[in-house]
């Protein structure tokens, strides 16, 4: 028999079995399925979180302040190492301009700044942040060194925030890590269970195929086949339920989830999940199986 | 064809069930094998078919030592036995010729010659034209004759039968063990644990006694069938 028709009777066997007791198949499935589900909701949670940081983090900004006296060449240098190190986008404040932003900001009470004789305000760099290099411990030491040059006379980032953001971030990402692991365990438990119910029911079948001198592999192959089309099945399923849920909650579930999204949407790369949930359904169907018929093996 | 040695079989906890069994059983020979219930003769056949290794002793069979089999070569040695189980171990989601198609779908027999194969097996037992029903609507005595037919399907070198006539009308008995004659005259070697005395009698073969795990007779005929006078 050849590898082709040897795999179709795989499929055959497979196939047939599922036609013949649907029950515990849709149980399987539906097992699957809910993990699967909880698994996809718990990914766009955790990506939406992590959207929703780096927008809050979003006006991060680096002022440098320079002294009346500072020197052409070296902020130029300095200008350039800021935005080398940073990839962040640099503009130069003059005083003027700043008294103008300070004025409009305190409005009605800002025009006696108009009355000033002298314009107290220094020349500054201000340094748009980009996601990436945000971490407080880097700009930390950017700071420090920024303040130690001789033409600078203060560094401004928001120190204590961007530290609060960056804890919270940490945590975010922490308690999705422990939150993925125990549900990746709890699936593996609830399938490889549920499978073994599944195959519990054809023991018979596969104590036969032994005493007639099937190999383990031979046993094996259609319970594989079966797991990894149940992961199919269910990795589709759980796919369009995510799509459902996501598609409700942005219609109509704002008031309960609303702090996730932003503009009023779930940012998703279908593509990507579509092919994490049939890959994730396929991987845990057919090591469910495996370690649920490998109990079964042994006539 | 067997030879066994000194061969114990116990389960822990429990006394032994063969105790320093001694056996040597010929290529195509005829071989019952006989003794009340409990004697040992179901535990006897799971030996010759590798479904359990001896706990002391050795045994050959065609002249393979089986306590060095490896378990991955278990199935490829099983190929070559064909058992008739005694609770006959059909699978009801299959229909008949399906059943007795399973030994050769292990072998990687495509599937036409599977059907072929199989349809005429069923003829010689008697049941083509139960071929496509469902063994849940067969008799006893025609589930047995499909546990025959499997085993029989694939010309094994070694045929196992555990009780193959005991739910079989006289007619259908002697069909049976003219079927297993038939397939002894063409070399397989056969045997037949059984209870009853008319079949040792009539069929005049060698015929090996158990007694609480003992080989305690190895006789043929008459003589043989005197000895079971007691057995239950």
């Amino acid at each position: 028999m050849s590898t082709s028709a040897r795999l179709a009777y795989f499929a055959r066997t497979a196939i047939g079995s599922m036609v013949r007791s649907p029950f515990v198949h849709v149980i399987a499935v539906a097992a699957l399925g809910l993990s699967l589900l909880g698994f996809g909701l718990a990914r766009i949670a955790a990506s939406q979180l992590d959207a929703l940081l780096a927008s809050l983090g979003g006006e991060v900004e680096f002022t440098v302040y320079l002294a009346t006296d500072a020197p052409a060449d070296q902020v130029d240098e300095l200008e350039k190492a800021l935005v080398n190190r940073t990839q962040g986008t640099l503009t130069r404040v003059s005083p003027a301009t700043a008294l103008g932003r300070l004025a409009s900001q305190l409005g009605e009470q800002g025009r006696s700044l108009t009355e000033l004789g002298e314009n107290p305000l220094p020349w500054s760099l201000e340094l748009k942040l980009p996601p990436h290099s945000r971490d407080p411990t880097a700009l930390k030491s950017l700071a420090q060194k920024t303040r130690a040059l001789p033409f600078v006379t203060g560094v401004d980032y928001g120190e204590e925030a961007l530290e609060r953001l960056g804890v919270i971030s940490r945590a975010l990402r922490l308690a999705g890590l422990i939150a993925f692991v125990l549900v990746f365990l709890t699936t593996v438990i609830v399938v490889s269970a549920t499978l073994q119910l599944a195959i519990f029911a054809r023991r018979e079948e596969i104590e036969i195929q032994k005493l007639v001198g099937g190999t383990d592999r031979f046993v094996r192959m259609p319970f594989l086949i079966e797991g990894a089309l149940q992961g199919v099945f269910s990795g589709a399923l759980a796919l369009a339920a995510v799509y459902a849920v996501v598609r409700w909650v942005e219609r109509d579930g704002g008031d309960l989830v609303g702090f996730l999204m932003l503009d009023g949407r779930f940012v998703v790369a279908w593509g990507r999940m579509a092919l994490e949930q049939l890959g994730l359904g396929v991987l845990l169907g057919l090591t469910g199986s495996f370690i649920a018929v490998r109990r079964f093996l042994r006539v | 064809m067997i030879q066994m040695f000194h061969v114990t079989k116990a389960y822990p906890g429990d006394p032994p069930v063969l105790t320093d069994l001694n056996l040597d059983i010929a290529k195509a020979e005829f071989v019952f094998l006989t003794g009340p219930s409990g004697a040992g003769k179901s535990t006897l056949l799971k030996l010759m078919f590798l479904a359990e290794r001896p706990s002391k002793g050795q045994i050959l069979i065609a002249g393979r030592n089986i306590a060095r089999v490896r378990e991955s070569s278990i199935p490829y040695l099983r190929r070559n036995i064909g058992v008739v189980f005694q609770d006959f171990k059909l699978l009801p989601t299959r229909t008949v010729a399906e059943n007795v198609g399973f030994t050769l779908d292990v072998l990687g027999v495509n599937r036409e010659e599977v059907r072929e194969r199989s349809v005429k097996m069923l003829r010689r037992v008697g049941l083509e034209h139960k071929a496509d029903v469902s063994p849940l609507k067969l008799s006893g005595g025609e589930q047995q004759r499909v546990s025959l037919a499997r085993a029989l399907v694939n010309d094994p070198a070694m045929l196992l039968a555990d009780e193959p006539t005991g739910n079989l009308d006289p007619a259908l008995t002697v069909e049976i063990m003219d079927l297993l004659c038939d397939v002894n005259a063409r070399g397989t070697t056969v045997i037949v644990a059984t209870h009853d005395a008319s079949l040792i009698a009539r069929y005049e073969k060698r015929t090996l006694r158990l007694e609480h795990g003992t080989l305690v007779a190895d006789s043929r005929g008459e003589k043989a069938a005197r000895l079971m006078a007691h057995d239950r």
